[in-house]
């Protein structure tokens, strides 16, 4: 028996949720939501932050990716310039609520930037451009070492407000609150926040998806000549989704400075971590806001558990603990492009019409 | 001028590895349109079986090509097994498939040789070299360059004249069309990723040999080679040797030149050169030096 009602009009369509399970469920991960923080230890607050730093990440991908079908590998760049400008601006005594939007802004103008290159370039040549563009970056971060510490690495001081002087009133981010004899250490300050940012961004692309913006990206995607017959604007199209991208990776790139409160440029701006997160989007399921969810989650649920499942097993057990979980998280890609290209997306639909048409197998 | 004709030669002879990577590269685009992010790494395989095979007592001619055959047939091995089946989907789905399977061989390699660098066996000895206009040039480059020049005019006569090479044409011409007259394409598709692997070792082979050393990174030089790929021309063998030896010497003739001149700046800058004229490049030419022009309007 379908459970939700049929899509009459068009605000139909963009309720958050279409029926009973739907509302059910939704009640019951923000309950999960917010509990978790009060229960969790401190590694499972860590690996929490950073799924949530991954969704941010992986949702700016799959604007790009996903919806408009632009294959960039430079997307590590882009969080570099984000983390580098919360680094920079937070030694400058910055406060943090400045500085994420401001790591967008920086990464915005870099895609805004690379964004034309998309119009003369298709597929494998924007693939490599990009590329380069991780060099560049990196490049540049590294040839100004009085600024960014270079080689060696930045602190990345969290202040909550201006911090003009030394000692000054304001205290910094990290230090624990004591709210009615709850502690709230810095874990659960962050957790808190970055909850916030991932849910307006997921929210956003969930509503870019249904937009008029959103679906102009996936005409590109799927045939861009037709697209253009069609009144879209393949060139504003493009230049959109790396800018909106970009801005998005860039929060990511700020939220993850903050949580590892010390960056280095090479690792973890490194050509890797753009394909992280493109494994991220596939097994997720492509070009999908369930996706841009479950793939990060899984990703950095599974990445504990790879690391455990290969010290079991012979010869794979000589490597290094990140080689072990590299090597398994290939098969797990290669395994589901080949099989399931639909990613996680594609299980869940699949896990869904069984329930769905249940005593039937269709 | 010394330094000029020691610095080209050390030059040309990364071109020549450059140029032999591209072409690798060239040869699996043009026949399945697939660009194969595993070539660096196959190129480290090649190395180390290089290294392997003449560690069992193999005169060196004959280890040479034991290990391009053992690269070519693992080459072989992931077209057949892994990218056989994804014909038909997506460019992307194959560009990243092939990055996860470069994971794969990479870690393979660390788990049949270690992590430990060691030492490319040469017929002569490693640090030879032979005096030329006044600079003293590694036995090494020179051997590189002809290797190369060897296997290029190799490839390109294979091309030109052979019945495979032919076939190889048509398939990358047209599969469905290439079917249709008999020619068996499938059986194609695996010589030429067979070839292309054969490349990838010779490269991997003069690559190693004595300024570096045989370990894993030197699967790394591909990302190196890609704006030679790109410059030449995805679709253009020749373009691919051209734009190679063009960029390597032009890498080399920036270490020397261009970087004390940008000050701190210039630290390493020799390594981003080629992707920032390889932009450029593209700005005016998005098809390469020899690519084909789409004729296409959005």
């Amino acid at each position: 028996m379908p459970n939700r009602p049929l899509a009459a009009d068009y605000r139909d369509a963009r309720r958050l949720w279409a029926g009973r399970w739907e509302r059910r469920g939704l009640i019951l991960a923000i309950v999960a939501a917010i509990v978790f923080p009060m229960v969790a230890g401190h590694n499972a607050l860590t690996i929490a932050n950073l799924t949530l730093i991954a969704i941010v990440g992986a949702s700016a991908l799959m604007i790009l990716t996903g919806f408009t079908g632009q294959i960039s590998l430079g997307h590590a760049a882009f969080l570099a310039l984000g983390a580098y400008t919360a680094a920079v601006g937070g030694q400058a005594g910055l406060p943090f609520w400045l500085l994420i939007p401001a790591g967008g802004l920086v990464a915005a103008a870099v895609g805004l930037a690379v964004g034309p290159f998309a119009l003369r370039l298709e597929g494998l040549y924007l693939a490599i451009v990009t590329i380069g563009l991780i060099f560049l970056v990196n490049h540049v971060l590294l040839s100004f070492p009085d600024i960014t510490g270079g080689v060696g690495g930045i602190g990345v001081p969290m202040h909550l407000g201006f911090a003009e002087t030394e000692g000054s009133v304001l205290t910094p981010f990290s230090e624990t609150w004591q709210l009615g004899g709850i502690a709230i250490g810095f874990e659960q300050k962050l957790y808190a926040l970055y909850a916030l940012i991932a849910l307006a961004t997921v929210l956003g692309l969930r509503n870019l998806a249904l937009s008029d913006t959103g679906r102009a990206m996936m005409a590109v995607r799927d045939h861009d000549l037709a697209a253009a017959v069609m009144g879209v604007n393949p060139a504003r199209t493009k230049i959109t989704a790396f800018g909106v991208s970009s801005f998005v990776a860039g929060v990511a790139g700020a939220m993850f400075a903050y949580q590892q409160q010390y960056l280095t440029v090479e690792p973890p701006f490194n050509l890797l971590l753009s394909v992280q997160y493109i494994a991220m989007i596939i097994l997720g399921g492509i070009g999908t806001v369930f996706g841009a969810i479950a793939g990060p989650v899984a990703f950095v649920v599974l990445t504990p558990l790879m690391e455990a499942l290969g010290r079991q097993l012979p010869l794979i057990s000589e490597l290094s603990s990140s080689q072990q979980s590299t090597l398994l998280f290939s098969l797990l890609v290669i395994v589901f492009l080949i099989f399931e290209p639909l990613g996680l997306y594609g299980v869940w639909l699949r896990i869904k019409r069984y329930f769905l048409a249940w005593p039937f197998s269709y | 001028m010394t330094d000029l004709v020691q610095l080209a030669s050390s030059g040309l002879a990364l071109g020549a590895i450059y140029a032999l990577i591209a072409l690798g590269f060239v040869a699996i685009y043009r026949a399945s349109k697939v660009f194969n992010f595993a070539h660096g790494d196959l190129l480290a395989f090649g190395a180390f079986a290089m290294v392997a095979a003449s560690g069992i007592g193999l005169p060196w001619p004959l280890a040479l090509l034991a290990a391009m055959l053992a690269t070519g047939l693992l080459a072989m091995g992931v077209e057949r097994v892994i990218l056989r089946p994804l014909v038909g989907r997506p460019v992307f789905v194959t560009v990243i498939l092939t990055i996860f399977v470069g994971y794969l061989i990479r870690t393979a390699i660390l788990l049949i040789w270690g992590s430990n660098p060691r030492g490319m066996p040469t017929p002569w000895e490693p640090t030879a070299t032979v005096e030329i206009l006044g600079a003293k040039v590694l036995l090494g480059s020179l051997a590189a360059l002809a290797g190369a020049a060897l296997a290029l005019i190799a490839y390109f006569l294979l091309m030109r004249f052979a019945k495979l090479g032919l076939a190889m044409r048509a398939a990358s011409a047209d599969q469905e069309s290439a079917l249709a007259l008999g020619i068996p394409v499938g059986r194609t598709l695996g010589l030429t990723w067979l070839i292309a692997g054969m490349l990838a070792a010779l490269a991997g082979t003069f690559l190693g040999m004595f300024p570096r050393q045989v370990e894993v990174n030197l699967a790394f030089v591909a990302l190196a080679a890609f704006p030679a790929v790109l410059v030449g021309g995805l679709e253009s063998a020749l373009g691919a040797v051209v734009a190679g030896l063009l960029l390597g010497l032009l890498q080399v003739l920036a270490q020397a030149y261009v970087n004390p001149l940008l000050g701190h700046f210039g630290h390493n800058f020799h390594m981003v050169f080629p992707y920032i004229v390889m932009i450029i490049f593209l700005i005016f030419r998005p098809y390469g030096l020899f690519g084909e022009a789409e004729v296409k309007r959005v």
